[in-house]
Parts: C-alpha cells; sequence; structure tokens
C-alpha cells in the first residue's frame, strides 16, 4: 500500500439519471505521472473532483476511495492541504495583480506573509512569470493565465498535483513548457494526476494512462504499450473519395490490411506501409497520406469517431 | 525548490479569516469607488428626504424628523450592502467568475467559504453604518456620544441580510431573479420597518407585520443608541429576534450552498 498514492476501487457517480462514472478502477504509484484521457463527458473531471472532495462519490458499499491513507468524505481538507487542484477553469481574481492572487491563495494553507512572499517569487521564477508579479489578471495572456494557476496550485509545495485538461486551448510554446514543468515536478517526486484529451499530451508526460468512455475504463496502460498491442503501426487516410468506388474493390482484399470509415473518409491500417501506398497506387487514389498510427487513433478506435450527446 | 509538504490544514479560525481577507483585498482594490457610495447614499437620503419632508415636517414622534430620519438609515444602508454582496456577489463568484471552485482547490470547506463571507457582509454593514454615523456627526444632526455603538447594530444587521440573501442565493438559478428579492421583500422593508416613520400609527395588523421583518428591529436598536433616553432592556427582545433570524437562516443559508458547491 505505501507506494501507492491513490487507489480507487468500484467508482460509481450518478446525476439523477446520468451515470457519470460507472464503476472505475485504478491505482496511481507515488511518483508517477497517471493521465485520465477520454472524450468530453467519459467522467473524468467527476473522478478528479471525487478524490479533493469538491463532489461526493455514490455511496455504494463497494466503493473505496484512498488518497495517500486519506478518505475524501472524511479528510477533504487534510487531502487539499498536501496536495495542488488545477481546476480546468482559471479562476484568478481578476481585479487583483499576480502577487495578490498569490497571496491571497496562500492564506488558505495558513501561510504567513514573509514565507508567501518568498514562495511566490520561487514559483514566478519556476512557471518564467517574474516580470508579472505586478500585472493585473486581465492584461495577462491566456497561457499567462494558465501558468499563473499551476503557480497556485504549487504555493504549498504539494505531494499530489492534480491537474484538470492543463492545456486545452493553448499554443504549442506554452503546452511546451507546462509538459516541461510537469515533468520536473515529477522528478521532485510529486506524483501528478492529469486529465486530458490531447493524445501528445498523455504521450509526452504521462507514465501510464486509462482511456475513458461513458465513465467506464476501456483500456490502461504504458502509451506506448497500449499503441503497439491495440493498433497497427501504420495507417492511411483516404479523403473525399465514395463509398462505391472503394467497396467491392478494396474491402474483399484482406492482405493485412484493416479498415474503417467515417463519414466520407477512409482509414485503412496496416503494419506494412507499403502494403498501404500500394494499395492506393493500385486505386489509382491521388489524395492520400501514409503516417504512423498514434494515440489519437487508438482513442478514436476506442471510444468510437461518432459524437457523444455530451459533445 | 526545495521540496516537502507536512501541511496541515489551518485551524478553524485561520481559515474564516482567509476568507474573510479575501474578499477584503478584492473589495480595497477597488478602494477609490468603493469609498464614496457609503457616504454619498445618506448624503442623497437626508439631503433628499430631510429638506423635502422636513419644510413640512418638524418633529416626528417626540422628536426632530431629520434625526429621526438620520437614525433610521444608519441600518438600512448596511441592509443594502450586505444583501448585494450575498445576492449578486455570491451568484457571479459562485456561477460566472467560479471564484468557489478555485478556493475549493485550497484546504477549506464550503462551510468556511460561507460563513467567511457572511462575517464580511457584517464588516461591509459595519463600514456603511459608519459611514452613515459620521455624515451625520459632521452635519450635527447626531450628537448623542453613545451613537458610535450603533454602527455595531449595523454589524448585526450586516450580517442577519448576509444570511438572509445568502439562503436566498442558494435557491436561485437565474440572476435575474433577485429583482424580486430587492423590490419584493427589501424595499418593503426599507417603508415599513420604522425608518422612515413610525409604526405606532399604522393598524395592528400592520404592526405585527413590521414587526415579524428583521429590519425593524436593527432599526430600534440603532436608535436607541442615536437619541437621549431610549435604551433599556426592552431591547433585548430586538437582539434576541436577531439572533435567532441569524441562526435560521444562516443555517439553510450553508445547507443549500453546499449543495451548489458540491457535486
Amino acid at each position: 500500500m505505501n507506494d501507492l498514492a491513490i487507489k480507487i476501487t468500484t467508482l460509481v457517480k450518478t446525476y439523477g439519471e446520468l451515470v457519470a462514472v460507472d464503476r472505475l478502477d485504478f491505482e496511481v504509484k507515488r511518483g508517477e505521472c497517471f493521465g485520465l484521457l477520454g472524450p468530453n463527458g467519459a467522467g473524468k473531471t467527476t473522478t478528479m473532483k471525487i478524490i479533493y472532495g469538491k463532489a461526493e462519490a455514490d455511496q455504494i458499499p463497494d466503493t473505496s476511495i484512498d488518497v495517500f491513507g486519506f478518505h475524501p468524505h472524511r479528510d477533504a481538507l487534510t487531502i487539499k492541504a498536501f496536495s495542488g487542484i488545477v481546476p480546468q477553469q482559471d479562476n484568478l481574481d481578476s481585479n487583483l495583480n499576480v502577487t495578490d492572487n498569490l497571496l491571497v491563495y496562500s492564506r488558505f494553507y495558513g501561510m504567513n506573509k514573509r514565507e508567501a512572499l518568498k514562495r511566490i517569487a520561487e514559483l514566478l521564477d519556476f512557471m518564467e512569470l517574474q516580470e508579472k508579479a505586478q500585472v493585473k489578471i486581465g492584461e495577462l495572456s491566456g497561457g499567462m493565465q494558465r501558468r499563473l494557476t499551476i503557480a497556485r496550485a504549487l504555493i504549498n509545495k504539494p505531494r499530489l498535483l492534480i491537474l484538470d485538461e492543463p492545456t486545452t486551448g493553448l499554443d504549442p510554446q506554452v503546452r511546451h513548457l507546462i509538459w516541461n514543468k510537469i515533468r520536473e515536478l515529477r522528478e521532485m517526486g510529486v506524483t501528478v494526476l492529469l486529465t486530458t484529451h490531447y493524445m501528445e499530451e498523455a504521450f509526452q508526460i504521462c507514465d501510464r494512462i486509462i482511456i475513458m468512455d461513458k465513465g467506464k475504463k476501456i483500456l490502461e496502460g504504458l502509451p506506448h504499450q497500449l499503441l503497439s498491442s491495440h493498433l497497427e503501426s501504420f495507417v492511411m487516410v483516404i479523403y473525399g473519395v465514395s463509398d462505391e468506388t472503394l467497396n467491392g474493390s478494396i474491402l474483399t482484399d484482406g492482405n493485412g490490411i484493416r479498415y474503417e470509415s467515417y463519414q466520407d473518409t477512409w482509414y485503412a491500417y496496416s503494419n506494412f506501409p507499403e502494403r498501404l501506398s500500394a494499395l492506393a497506387e493500385s486505386l489509382n487514389i491521388s489524395h492520400y497520406h501514409v503516417r504512423q498510427s498514434n494515440l489519437e487513433d487508438l482513442f478514436l478506435k476506442v471510444t468510437g469517431r461518432g459524437l457523444n450527446e455530451l459533445q | 525548490m526545495n521540496y516537502s509538504n507536512d501541511y496541515r490544514p489551518p485551524s478553524l479560525r485561520q481559515r474564516i479569516v482567509s476568507v474573510w481577507y479575501r474578499h477584503e483585498r478584492v473589495y480595497n482594490s477597488n478602494f477609490i469607488s468603493n469609498a464614496f457610495p457609503p457616504f454619498l447614499e445618506p448624503l442623497i437620503l437626508l439631503g433628499g428626504l430631510g429638506i423635502g419632508f422636513g419644510a413640512y415636517i418638524q418633529t416626528m414622534g417626540s422628536m426632530n424628523y431629520i434625526l429621526f430620519l438620520a437614525s433610521g438609515i444608519i441600518v438600512t444602508s448596511s441592509m443594502y450592502t450586505a444583501a448585494f454582496e450575498c445576492t449578486y456577489g455570491t451568484f457571479i463568484r459562485l456561477e460566472f467568475d467560479k471564484v468557489y471552485d478555485g478556493m475549493l482547490g485550497a484546504p477549506l470547506s464550503p462551510h468556511n467559504l460561507i460563513v467567511g463571507e457572511i462575517l464580511f457582509a457584517g464588516t461591509k454593514g459595519w463600514l456603511f453604518s459608519m459611514a452613515v454615523l459620521v455624515v451625520t456627526w459632521l452635519t450635527g444632526i447626531i450628537s448623542y456620544p453613545g451613537s458610535v455603538i450603533a454602527s455595531l447594530v449595523g454589524f448585526i444587521c450586516g450580517i442577519m441580510f448576509g444570511t438572509l440573501s445568502m439562503w436566498i442565493t442558494s435557491f436561485v438559478k437565474n440572476i435575474n431573479h433577485f429583482n424580486f428579492y430587492f423590490t419584493g421583500l427589501l424595499s418593503p422593508m426599507f417603508f415599513f420597518s420604522g425608518a422612515v416613520f413610525p409604526l405606532e400609527n399604522l393598524p395592528t395588523g400592520m404592526q405585527w407585520a413590521a414587526e415579524a421583518i428583521p429590519l425593524t428591529h436593527v432599526v430600534r436598536m440603532a436608535r436607541a443608541f442615536c437619541v437621549p433616553d431610549q435604551l433599556g432592556w426592552y431591547l433585548m427582545t430586538d437582539l434576541g429576534y436577531c439572533t435567532v433570524f441569524i441562526m435560521i437562516t444562516g443555517w439553510l443559508a450553508i445547507r443549500g450552498l453546499k449543495k451548489r458547491m458540491i457535486d
């Protein structure tokens, strides 16, 4: 038990008729970066909120939740005292400047002003915001506000960092900066739990991931292992070709190739890229593109290509 | 960065004070625009009603009309500021700015948030009644030395309307619905609390209705500290009413808002 940060067994959360989390199990080891992946409405955020007591799990006898030996229902304050929370939406106090935002937040942890100011200087340095110390929130870009929200979550030197979609809507430079910082924190021994729907993000920073859909766990493992064991290595994407042209000809053609179609796009998967291009040429298709398959393909394979009612 | 965390949650007192401190920082960040209205309001009321009505009415019951009015509006401004803070203010923090989502990531419980916020409403109530008192002292309307204690009644009034307003906020789904509360409940309270005219000559039924509303009791207490020869043990009934009112609406506010803060 001692090497586990979080252990969740048979977690259920319903909102009226809607089952947000459906008998979910997972474990997070101490010091690892663990990712919850899934489309909107998969239950990722709800699961995180339950861990720090912002949401309450349904009370059923099989459920057990353990966060560093504490239960969110009984010890929410203790869990929050050693955790840092980055909610999906930045909710900084827009009337206050950067330093005052962090100063106000440090008081929630009972820090005195002197130690808080020292810590704030360190954090602004760490998140590369040192020049913005006296700037009002309204004048910060989206990426800076996100970095500040992360800095705010680090004010108490958390053992557990919980990030809900840390880089959604940010430009590539900021995303890479945030990924680097999360890696650095993990190296300092911080356990990281994050949600994302960017496969790239999971691949870049997560040690282990689970893919969720409709409140259930669908897959669990190391990002690259999941990829190699559930999906062919290459994919060819064919656009704008009607089903009639392709039907008959290729669907009967086995040859180590698997097909999927969505709207007017065809996906042909195979471990042999040359077979894919040979296929394209034999069909006289000019608009095609062969690439390595990625987690996004896996994600779409297991959660479906169509939209659910919450997307 | 060196890394160690053996933090425990701060004490209950520290947690509540930290919430209060957050509101104080945000309020004072707009010091200029927040510092004037409390002084302007009583000037407008005393100027408008006092000069206008004052020309026709010299005495109200046993006292000078301007003194009657001034001692009445010490708590009405406190009522309005606390009500605004804990309806529109609370609703915006809850639904639009998601301030509570951020605060609940820190070691604070919904209970701490609500109590801290109500205490801040009380503080604003105190501040606004203080501003009215300053205006009445400077204009020479109130000179009774005990009148500074009336600002404490303003604090009680702020707490009372803080708890009531937060309870209302706990079940309001659309911010425009607060209009009903302000025009339907607070405006009649303003007129039928004894703040602008005495209740003695109202029909018996209306007198009972006036005794049932919270503002009447704080108006009576505040006035007793501003004019000579009004202090007495009878005020304990009013204080008792306030205590019970705060406990009941406070409990309802905590129960209702907790449900909206925790999914």
